[in-house]
């Protein structure tokens, strides 16, 4: 059985008036029932992308799917429910008339209204204006009013943008609840531990394109995965052994640590040769690589390239 | 749509700026035109007394049978206004706050969201023509009752017209207001815009060159003109001599003004439809 996406993109992409290409030529798919991250740094293209997907911004090529239908048509938008950027609302409304008026936009009952206010935790304060909340509840408005519709499709953007640490975990809590009933959640975000918490699996957008997909383990795989790390003096008669243990590639020195790209099993095997040619080994162990260093390493600029001497051999 | 007009209801109801628009126009209406004129008119001030037009005549403006021509009056300079910067608080409100962008990710299309609002704007207008037409009615009765005068209210079918004119002339204004407020996506600009077009471009200009031929060919396509036009098929129950002769007539100013109404809307359709909402 083939697999079903609630997004799918064919070289989607968009330039704006003013010439700056936004997003290049992506190609993303969310499967069916997934919290699916969407991860870049601020300026690579996630906001643009959502909005093209919730038919806000029309792409300049490229087709997609979303919840079944073109973006931005009834039919799609009646099985999304998004918050894109910071949640807008009619400031001399209180939080209740606000999810009233989207209630009437969208054709949905207003009895919607109480469940989805006690699912965001926003009850007690729904009979004030929206302009007297702070950025926490704003944003979990916004979150209530995505959810009106009790959409099969869920678009945030940045949804625990400018919350406390409390915040951020309720919010963190909240979106793993959503994905109950077999809900999709597509959540962008350029906060690393977020994403890692929360997300089934992770696409990262740098300069408009997908540089990468995957699970955060495949992430981590490609990008080297898992290292071992070894502190062993001196470290200059340490390195040369270690250089010609291994490829010099696989042995990186920062802060007098080792970090050994290799299988973790052969960590006892690094131990007794570094004993046996009479080192010191006082740290010895196996290190997890962060979704921040495989960010990094996706989206960083490359460096620049040494320009080529004049006259050189 | 429906449901679009549904929610554009809600908001307008529960926004202070509707409530504090209409107050003015009714305000202005009782106080500067009923109240002021009567007093004025009652106490003959010596500039009054050398006038073409007597103030035991003038005084008949605030009567019954002079309601018609004494709401469009009003309606063609503060009513003009009033709509235009109710337009475009409808509209250009949306961009302000970003609301446009949560509209648009509910439920009903682009030209649905739109034609809902064209509908409230629409019923809005109606309810504050209905609103004018009752207080100046009111100001007149109790003019007349305190003068102790006699005069004759306007025959129904000449009420159903004026009314009709009325509503027109506003709901042109409220789409001139609603337009501007769509392609500039600014309260500021588009109210700024609307009522410099009217004071600026319509009635000083209008009144300083009106003698130049070319002008006046082209103050003839101008709403404000039109509405002029439309308006002068309601005679005053005197002659005023004082008073200029519409540049058009009434049929004209009706044809003009439907034109106006409809390319303002279809207008204002096609770049909301075509349009980017945020970003770049």
């Amino acid at each position: 059985m083939g697999q079903s996406f609630a997004v799918e993109t064919h070289g989607l992409s968009k330039r704006y008036a003013t010439g700056v290409l936004a997003v290049s030529n992506l190609d993303l798919r969310v499967r069916t029932g997934e919290v699916y991250g969407f991860l870049g740094p601020n300026g690579a293209g996630k906001t643009t992308t959502l909005r093209m997907l919730s038919g806000l911004l029309r792409p300049s090529a490229g087709t997609a799917t979303v919840a079944g239908g073109v973006p931005g048509s009834p039919s799609s938008l009646a099985q999304l429910g998004a918050m894109v950027e910071t949640p807008a609302f009619y400031p001399y409304l209180s939080g209740r008339d606000n999810l009233r008026v989207m209630a009437r936009y969208a054709g949905v009952s207003t009895s919607r209204i109480e469940p989805v206010l006690t699912q965001v935790d926003m009850s007690d304060r729904a009979r004030h204006k929206f302009k007297t909340y702070s950025t926490g509840m704003k944003q979990r408005l916004g979150v209530a009013s995505a959810l009106l519709k009790d959409p099969q499709l869920l678009i945030l953007d940045e949804p625990t943008s400018g919350l406390d640490p409390q915040g951020t975990v309720e919010m963190r809590e909240l979106i793993k609840n959503l994905r109950s009933g077999g809900r999709t959640v597509l959540l962008s975000s350029h906060l690393l531990n977020e994403v890692e918490l929360t997300c089934d699996r992770v696409g990262v957008i740098a300069k408009g394109s997908l540089v990468a997909e995957g699970t955060v383990e495949e992430l981590r795989a490609r990008s080297g995965g898992r290292a071992l790390l070894v502190r062993a003096s001196p470290t200059d008669q340490a390195r040369r052994l270690l250089e010609s243990l291994l490829k010099p590639e696989q042995v990186q020195l920062r802060d007098g640590l080792f970090s050994l790209t290799i299988d973790p099993s052969q960590a006892a095997a690094i131990n007794r040769r570094l004993v046996a040619d009479g080192l010191d080994v006082s740290e010895l162990r196996v290190a997890e690589q962060s979704l921040e260093d495989v960010f990094l390493q996706l989206t960083e600029k490359p460096p620049p390239q040494p320009s080529p001497q004049v006259g050189g051999n | 749509m429906i449901a679009s007009l549904r929610a554009d209801g809600l908001k307008m109801r529960k926004r202070w700026a509707t409530w504090i628009m209409a107050g003015i126009f009714l305000a202005w209406l009782v106080l500067l035109v009923y109240v002021l004129l009567f007093y004025i008119v009652k106490s003959q001030p010596a500039s009054l007394r050398g006038s073409e037009v007597p103030a035991a005549v003038l005084k008949r403006q605030l009567f019954p049978e002079n309601l018609i021509p004494t709401v469009l009056s009003t309606a063609a300079s503060i009513g003009a206004a009033i709509m235009i910067i109710y337009g475009a608080l409808g509209t250009a409100s949306e961009y302000g706050w970003s609301t446009v962008q949560t509209i648009l990710i509910q439920k009903p299309g682009r030209t649905a969201v739109l034609a809902g609002k064209w509908l409230a704007l629409g019923v809005a207008t109606v309810l504050i023509s209905l609103a004018a037409m009752a207080v100046a009615a009111l100001c007149a009765y109790v003019v007349v009752s305190i003068d102790g005068s006699s005069s004759s209210w306007p025959a129904a079918t000449e009420l159903a017209k004026g009314f009709g004119a009325l509503v027109l002339q506003l709901a042109v204004w409220a789409a001139f207001g609603a337009f501007l407020g769509i392609a500039f996506r600014s309260t500021a600009a588009a109210i700024g815009g609307g009522l410099v077009y009217l004071f600026v471009g319509e009635v000083l200009l209008g009144s300083l060159f009106r003698g130049a031929t070319v002008i006046k060919d082209v103050l003839k396509y101008l709403p404000g003109i039109n509405a002029t036009g439309l308006d002068s098929a309601f005679h005053l129950s005197y002659r005023n001599p004082g008073a200029q002769a519409p540049l058009v007539d009434a049929t004209h100013g009706l044809i003009t003004l439907l034109v106006y109404l409809a390319a303002f809307i279809i207008l204002s359709l096609v770049i909301f439809r075509q349009r980017d909402v945020g970003g770049g």
